[in-house]
Formats: structure tokens, C-alpha cells, sequence
């Protein structure tokens, strides 16, 4: 982790600073001046800031889409406003695929394409990028279904860029010396995630939501990295790094039909015919409602979690699930935000947001909050997600909300990176290409009964799975009000 | 209660001054193969003194509005650490015409982004909105200058906020300690010395009055510059200007802040137990000079040599090579007044400290002794290079950057002209800085160590 000595501070900090956002419509019709009584969770509207009605309707640029005759999928996106160049590829199937007893191969394969190719030292690598001012890395997410190579920098190191892309994804070479190296970073790694209440947060919570599945795991292991040999990495990447399994995503100042026959130049001689992609149930019966409490002594916060099982990315549903996530906590306007911090001031910032993937994702509410309030910032959580279920979302709450997710298109026509993204989505999803053109249309449907719905399926009180991670001492016995309560060390290991 | 401009000046009338139009042609790059683009912008400043920097630029239909506030961290007083930074917080509360929690809503509502920041030198707000909402973003920032609403249940609100802001990003994270403590040993000019997030007990002494003697000398046009980029006509877009910012009275001139440094007499050092840490940590800071000179042009490709990209030495060495450290970090920062070259790590797990941190030693001896490399020092200036064109990528991050070159360097020029001076930063230019600036007894260490869980390795000193 590079640590950031320049610090900033800010008025708020949300996952996604450009997403559209949800705001709040005050329950009661809004105030004129500044009424003190009214309650600081309602946005209070004095409608007197000139705004343009008119919503600017664009359209995305759409990317020219081919498949080589190898199974490799490219997606060319031109974008000229920059001297600049910027590869993405997915390969199928990424963390899920981790055996049993090995989690994190996906992980350690993808960290382990830097560290030597047949022709090229890790060393030798790690100067060639530096040299052209370039960036090369490759992950794969805990909870994702694909593996991510990167590979960016100037538009005149195309050539060199694409070289090094191609070498360390076709012949990576899995020095055995490297990988003790490698292994040994791990360990580190993973003893400082321990020590972060996010990480802690969101492990307890996938294990929670996720049970048995591939999803539910969230690190490697000590014991996983231990084990982890050349023949394991050798395996997954000859396995799955394969052409028919990959999408290969550019951005920026080049021509479509010159780069087609520079791609085939680095990757037409890559073999191998696409997988069976992996499937998932459907989601499974909810749980009763509990609660897991990672013991952090000396945790001045409580971070806390709220959530359940959520829906595919291509369910139909999936429109309802957005607009409802938007008004319950997209963002600094959205109920969540107003109420936990701009009313109660229990915490810098509460937010919700979902995960739809290939497979049933989840719905999660969330926020950080001093030890003290733990037990209101709960009632505020409860409150909030009582309101979303019982009450209809009022049309001005409901219009600005879809408003906020259409008019937001605009600022990703600035944004290649985000417009790659959207088209390699649809790609990977077998979405239409007129997707986006759609999506507002899609969006504008969704109404009160739509939100409504949503929020029986995903914010149910009686199926909520909740995690805390914070100093037990303090919170225990607060939180049992909620659920029965399950205490955990920061190692996942049950406490009495 | 609105706090109103009291008009110091009788006259307002809003003149505009053109003070000057970027017309420098671009010094060649380090690559003449590269198409790098200049912004060519109008730079005009108000009869009340605020400064307007107008970026045409058609690209995407969008803009961002940037104002940005000469004052910081630096600029508080004892007993008032955290002040500038929780004001910023009062900003987002509403003003005479907008109400609390309508800023927002009306932005994020309308597929805008928005946010505010502040740091040791500056305060800066922010919007990037579809074109068709430019009125929206002026409105917004003038009427928050203009007027703001200060109320005691908003500030009591928000300094809960920002204390939580403070508990989430310093006081329940590991090393969060350390990196205020670094700055706290490293500085003696209170200015930089203490933390612009502040403390818990001067952020409950904050009262109303402060909030109003510091929107009134601080918050106004004459100690602002606002910077608008994107897809609009600059012929409009500062006839708009001037009809929501011309009315809006100058104030007198906030006082200066000396940011002066001593020389240090010895090598400083700490060392602190964490409960929250698992790993034992290594911070280092040397002083350098302020940003936008020679030297500090010089510091930061050292700082790319030393730390910066996979194949840095200390990555190579202390990481690859020798396995000591499980990360490490290296970046030079470009303030107003003196600033610093950090240096962190940490030991992997079984290796001590001592050994890490004299392995440290090691590469900062040995590159003040032979410095850098004519390839290393290529290396960094192509990688500046880089940054600099993808800089320009977001009318949003150009704003900020112009707003910020302003305040601190009175040059918002610096937006076309920084690729230049890093160019011509020379090999013995950073081996002098490097032999100059890196001397043992001139830095600050801060040694964190894991303490027990109940808490038995109590520090024997600290603050």
C-alpha cells in the first residue's frame, strides 16, 4: 500500500464521486427560509439557485467490436483528445475459480505475471515500464468473476506497451525465486488487512452473505499463501488464460483500423478456446437476521454493516435495484447520509451500494461511527430502512433520483476510461448495444411500486445480516438488541 | 441568520482587468514525437479582486467550476487547530438563497459531481456539471461567498462531522498517529507544525464568532480565484461571472503567515506504540524548498528515482533485493512555504526495525554520495511527462490544478509551463539538491512499533 503523505481533507468521501446520486425529498412539503424545527435529515429547498430543467441527453460513442479468429474479443474505443494509449482485458474466470483449498490462486497469478516472462526479468520488466513512462499490473478481485490486466502510458510506446501486455500475459514464467519473494510480501500484506476495519467489515460480511460459495471469500490465507507453488500458478494460467476466455478493451489516440493488426501482431499467436463459464444458483432462501461483532480492541469507531443477497447483473429487476439504492443512499443527498451524519452526527459518511455479477450479488448499507453512538447509528439504520419499506417514495424524491442517474451520463463523455468500462460491461454481460442508449428509458420506468419492491426484496429487517466490527466491550451489548449476536476475532475466529 | 458582506468599499462597480492572456509558446518536450497540448485561457480579475480564470475547452459537454481560497491549515492560531477545514464543512451548510443540504442535492441531482478540500495552503471548492447547467454552478459559489448561513446547530453538526472524519481517517486507522506526528517533530513554524485536520479539543472550542471573523477574513473575492474550464463561450461565461460575483465587496487583505524554517540542530526522533498497528513502521522527512523552484523541481525526480514505479531503487533494493521491507514509499511534496520529501516503510514481519532502517541509511548515503544516473534521471522525466498529458484528461482535475497554481505561485500559467521546468531540471542540479537537502542531522524520524493489546508497551514520551 503507498502510503499518501499529502493530505487533504474533505466535506465528504463516497466510492464514486461522479455516479449519479439519489437525493432526499423531505417527508413534508418543503420549508421556506430557515425554520428551525424542520428536521435536518430533509434537504430543505428554498428553490431559488437557477437550474436548467432540461436534462442533456447524450449519446455514448459506441466502440467498434471485433472477435479475432483466436476467440479474442477487442473492443476499440478512439478517443483523441490525448496523446495517450490505454489497454484493459478481462479474462474469465478469475478469483471464483480458486480451488477449495487454495484461496487466492486467481490473485497470486495475476501478481505474479510481473515478476518474469521467458525473455524478461521481473527486474528487467519493472525498467522497460518505468522507462516509457508506462503502467502495467494485472489483479483479480476477491468476489469478481474475471481477472484484470491493465497496461497504459503515451501513444507512441503503443508498440512497446503491447510487447510487454502480451509477454507477461501469453509466457509469464513463475520464477520460483520470485515467488518466495512474492510470498513473503503476502504474509505482510495480509498482517497489515488485518488491522484494517473495512477489510474486517466486508470479510465478515461475505462470509455471511455468501456462505459455502466462492464468493464468501474475501483474502488469501496464511496457510493458502504457504502452500502456494509454481505448479498451482503454472496451472491456473495455462488453464484459463486463454484467448476464447479474454475481452481485450482499448482507449485513445489511435486508429480502429490500424490497431486491429497490431493486436493481432502481439496476441494472434495466443491459443485456446473459451471455457464453459462458470454458473452460480439462483439466490438462496434468506437467513433469519443476525449479527457478527469483530472484537477490535482499542477501535474508536464502529464501522457497521447492513445487508442482504442481491440480484444478477442482467435481471430484469436490476433498474429497480438502482433508482431504490439511489434514494435509500447513493450518495451526500441520499437518506442515509442525512440522516446518520447531517442530522444525528453520528459519522462522517453513511452509504449503500450493490455488487450484481454473473452471479447473485448482494445490497449492502454501511457507515463508520464512534463507539458511543453505535447503538443510535442502529435505530437510524432501522429507521431508515423501515421508511424505504413502508412508506412510497413520493414523486419528486422518486423524479429527482432517476434525474440524477440519467443527467449523469453526461460527465462520463469525459471520462474513456468510464466509457470503456460501460462497453466492456456489455460485452461481458451479452448486453444489446443499445444498452445505454436504453438505460435512461429503463430507469425513467421505475416507480414508486418499483422502489417499494426493491426494498422488500433487499432491505428486509427480518433477513438483514449485519456485521460490527469495533471494540466489544463497548458495543455488545448495544447491538444484541438487533440479533443475536456472534463474536468474532479479527482472524474470523469465534470468541466466547 | 445570514452573514452578509459588509461592503468596505463604496464603489463596486465590476470592471473587469485584464491582467493577461497565456500566450507563451510551449517550450518543446521531452518527446517531440508527442502532440502535448497547451491551454490557452483568459485571465481576468474583477474590480473587487477576484481573480477569474476563463478555459475554453469543447471536448466533452461538460464543465467544472473550481473557486479556490488563499488560506489553509497555515493560517490558524493556536487553540484553533482544525478551523480551516471544519469552515469548510460550514460552506456546504447553505446560504442566504441556498438552503442546508440543497447544494448537493441541486448538484448531484442534475448529473453533477462536487466536493471541497483542504490542506496546509489552500481551501477549494469544486463542481463538474453537464454544460447546460453553468448558471447552476456560478449561483452556488457566489451565493456561499456572498452570504453565508451560519447558525451555532450547524456548526455543532459539522464539527461532529469532520471529528468523525477525523476518528475514521487518523484515530482508528494504523500509523494514523504517525503521520501527524512526523509533521508535528519535523516543522517548528506552527503553520506547517500542526495538523490541518486539528485537534478534538480545539475543534470543541470552536464558537459562532469564529466562524464569522473567519468567513469575513478569509472568504472573500480579493483572497479567491475562480477557475471555470469546459464548454462554454468565455464571452458569456464572464458576463455571467461578473452578474454573480461583481457585487461582492473586496475585504481588506488577510494577514501574511511567515512560513519560515529553522535549521534543525540534530536529527529528531520518536517512537510510538500503536495499538491499531500490526506491522512496525518507518517515516522519514527531510525539509526541502517550496514548491515551484529549482530544487523542489530537482527533489521530486529524486523522489521518482528513489520510490517511485517498480523499479526504483528502493523498491529493488529494500523490497526485491534484500527482502527487508514489505513496502515502501518515497514523494516529495510543493507547498507554498518549505516543504518535504517523505520516505516510508515497513519491515516485513520478522525483520527488526534497526535492520530496515539501516538499510534506509544505506541508499539515501549512497545516493547523496554518487547520485543519480543520467537513465534514472530520463526515466523520471518521462514519467512526468506522462503525468503531466494525462493531467489534462478531466476539466475537473485541470481547475483544481489552475485554482491551486494560482494561490500558491500567482501563476496559473504553470498549468502549460511545469512540463518545461521539469525538463530542464540537469543531472547536477539533483545531485546538488540530493547532497544539500538529505542531511542526516536536518531530518526527522518516526519509529511506530505494534503495542499489546492491553496496552503494555505504553509510550515513555510523547505528545
Amino acid at each position: 500500500m503507498r502510503k499518501d503523505f499529502s493530505k487533504s481533507w474533505s466535506v465528504f468521501v463516497s466510492a464514486a464521486m461522479f455516479a449519479a446520486l439519489t437525493f432526499s425529498a423531505p417527508v413534508a412539503r418543503a420549508q421556506q427560509g430557515q425554520d428551525k424545527a424542520a428536521p435536518l435529515s430533509q434537504v430543505q429547498r428554498l428553490n431559488r439557485a437557477p437550474v436548467n430543467k432540461e436534462i442533456l441527453r447524450v449519446q455514448l460513442p459506441r466502440p467498434e467490436v471485433q472477435t479475432l479468429p483466436n476467440g479474442l474479443m477487442l473492443v476499440l474505443q478512439e478517443d483523441h483528445k490525448l496523446p495517450t494509449i490505454a489497454f484493459t482485458m478481462w479474462i474469465r474466470p478469475g478469483q471464483l475459480a480458486d480451488p477449495a483449498d487454495l484461496p487466492g490462486l486467481a490473485s497470486f497469478t495475476a501478481e505474479m505475471l510481473r515478476e518474469g516472462t521467458e525473455r524478461r526479468t521481473s527486474a528487467q520488466l519493472a525498467q522497460e515500464v518505468d522507462q516509457l513512462g508506462a503502467t502495467l499490473d494485472a489483479s483479480s478481485r476477491f468476489g469478481a468473476s474475471f481477472t484484470s490486466v491493465n497496461a497504459s502510458g503515451l501513444i507512441n510506446s503503443t508498440s512497446e506497451i503491447l510487447d510487454l501486455m502480451s509477454d507477461v500475459v501469453l509466457h509469464p514464467a513463475f520464477p520460483a525465486g520470485e515467488l518466495d519473494k512474492y510470498k513473503q510480501r503476502e504474509e505482510a500484506g495480509l498482517e497489515e488487512l488485518l488491522g484494517n476495519p473495512n477489510f474486517l467489515g466486508q470479510r465478515e460480511f461475505r462470509h455471511v452473505i455468501y456462505g459455502d460459495t466462492p464468493m464468501a471469500i474475501a483474502s488469501p490465507t496464511k496457510e493458502s499463501i504457504e502452500k502456494l507453488s509454481v505448479e498451482d500458478l503454472k496451472k491456473f494460467h495455462g488453464q484459463h488464460y486463454v484467448p476464447g476466455n479474454a475481452i481485450l478493451g482499448v482507449t485513445g489516440d489511435f486508429r480502429s483500423s490500424d490497431m486491429r493488426a497490431l493486436v493481432e501482431k502481439y496476441f494472434g499467436g495466443w491459443k485456446g478456446a473459451a471455457e464453459a463459464p462458470l454458473s452460480f444458483p439462483d439466490a438462496v432462501t434468506p437467513k433469519p437476521t443476525k449479527i457478527t461483532l469483530v472484537d477490535r480492541p482499542g477501535s474508536v469507531q464502529t464501522y457497521i454493516v447492513g445487508g442482504d443477497r442481491g440480484i444478477r447483473r442482467v435481471d430484469p429487476e436490476y433498474y429497480k435495484l438502482v433508482v431504490m439504492n439511489q434514494v435509500l443512499g447513493g450518495g451526500p443527498q441520499a437518506r442515509l447520509f442525512l440522516d446518520l451524519r447531517e442530522e444525528h452526527s453520528l459519522t462522517y459518511g453513511s452509504y449503500s451500494r450493490f455488487n450484481s455479477d454473473i452471479y447473485p450479488g448482494d445490497w449492502q448499507a454501511s457507515a463508520p461511527v464512534r463507539t458511543t453512538v453505535t447503538g443510535d447509528a442502529m435505530e437510524r439504520f432501522v429507521f431508515e430502512f423501515k421508511r424505504i419499506n413502508d412508506e412510497p417514495v413520493q414523486t419528486s424524491e422518486l423524479d429527482e433520483a432517476r434525474r440524477s442517474i440519467i443527467a449523469g451520463f453526461a460527465l462520463s463523455l469525459e471520462q474513456p476510461a468510464q466509457l470503456l468500462s460501460d462497453w466492456l460491461t456489455v460485452q461481458y454481460y451479452g448486453l444489446p448495444m443499445d444498452y445505454w442508449d436504453k438505460y435512461p428509458d429503463r430507469v425513467s420506468e421505475v416507480d414508486a411500486a418499483g422502489v417499494q419492491a426493491a426494498a422488500k426484496r433487499f432491505v428486509d429487517l427480518n433477513h438483514m445480516q449485519w456485521v460490527a466490527v469495533g471494540d466489544r466491550k463497548q458495543i455488545q451489548e448495544k447491538l444484541s438488541k438487533y440479533g443475536p449476536v456472534t463474536v468474532v476475532d479479527v482472524n474470523g475466529k469465534a470468541k466466547n | 441568520m445570514f452573514l452578509r458582506r459588509k461592503a468596505i468599499a463604496t464603489f463596486v462597480a465590476a470592471i473587469a482587468l485584464v491582467v493577461g492572456m497565456s500566450a507563451a509558446l510551449e517550450a518543446s518536450p521531452a518527446d517531440n514525437d508527442l502532440k502535448v497540448p497547451k491551454l490557452e485561457f483568459q485571465d481576468v480579475k474583477l474590480d473587487n479582486g477576484l481573480r477569474v480564470i476563463l478555459v475554453p475547452d469543447h471536448s466533452a459537454p461538460v464543465y467544472a467550476i473550481d473557486v479556490c481560497y488563499n488560506v489553509g491549515s497555515r493560517n490558524e492560531r493556536p487553540g484553533r487547530t482544525g478551523f480551516a477545514h471544519l469552515f469548510e464543512h460550514m460552506m456546504f451548510q447553505g446560504s442566504e438563497n441556498i438552503g442546508k443540504g440543497e447544494h448537493f442535492s441541486l448538484v448531484l441531482n442534475n448529473g453533477g459531481g462536487m466536493n471541497g478540500t483542504t490542506n496546509e495552503d489552500r481551501t477549494t471548492y469544486f463542481e463538474a456539471l453537464p454544460k447546460n447547467q453553468l448558471d447552476l454552478g456560478l449561483f452556488l459559489e457566489s451565493d456561499r461567498m456572498r452570504a453565508l448561513n451560519i447558525t451555532q446547530a450547524n456548526l455543532d453538526n459539522q464539527r461532529n462531522a469532520v471529528q468523525e472524519e477525523r476518528r475514521q481517517g487518523i484515530d482508528n486507522q494504523p500509523y494514523g498517529r504517525a503521520s501527524l506526528d512526523l509533521d508535528n517533530l519535523s516543522y517548528d513554524n506552527f503553520a506547517y507544525k500542526h495538523s490541518t485536520i486539528g485537534s478534538m479539543t480545539d475543534l470543541n472550542a470552536a464558537t459562532i464568532q469564529d466562524v464569522k471573523d473567519f468567513f469575513r477574513i478569509y472568504y472573500a473575492p480579493n483572497n479567491a480565484v475562480l477557475t471555470l474550464v469546459g464548454d462554454f463561450n468565455p464571452d458569456e461565461a464572464l458576463a455571467k461571472v461578473k452578474k454573480y460575483f461583481g457585487s461582492i465587496p473586496s475585504q481588506p487583505e488577510p494577514p501574511k503567515v511567515l512560513l519560515d524554517e529553522e535549521p534543525h540542530y540534530g536529527e529528531r526522533r520518536e517512537t510510538i506504540y500503536d495499538p491499531l498497528a500490526r506491522l512496525p513502521e518507518i517515516d522519514m522527512a527531510y525539509h526541502i524548498p517550496p514548491g515551484n523552484t529549482p530544487e523542489n523541481y530537482a527533489i521530486q525526480q529524486l523522489a521518482i528515482v528513489l520510490g517511485q514505479g517498480e523499479s526504483s531503487r528502493l523498491y529493488q533494493h529494500l523490497v526485491k533485493e534484500k527482502q527487508l521491507a514489505s513496502d515502501v514509499s518515497v514523494q516529495a511534496d510543493a507547498r507554498i512555504g518549505v516543504s518535504q520529501l517523505y520516505f516510508s516503510a515497513n519491515p516485513r514481519p520478522g525483520v527488526k526495525v534497526v535492520d530496515l532502517e539501516r538499510a534506509m541509511n544505506d541508499e539515501i548515503d549512497a545516493v547523496v554520495k554518487d547520485g543519480i544516473t543520467a537513465q534514472e534521471l530520463a526515466k523520471a522525466k518521462t514519467q512526468l511527462l506522462r503525468q503531466f498529458i494525462e493531467r489534462r484528461r478531466s476539466d475537473l482535475y485541470t481547475a483544481i490544478l489552475i485554482g491551486s497554481y494560482t494561490v500558491y505561485f500567482n501563476d496559473p500559467n504553470l498549468i502549460n509551463t511545469t512540463l518545461a521546468k521539469e525538463n530542464a531540471v540537469t543531472l547536477a542540479q539533483v545531485n546538488a539538491a540530493t547532497r544539500r537537502f538529505l542531511a542526516r542531522d536536518q531530518r526527522t524520524v518516526v519509529i511506530t512499533l505494534p503495542a499489546a493489546e492491553d496496552g503494555s508497551s505504553a509510550p515513555k514520551a510523547g505528545k
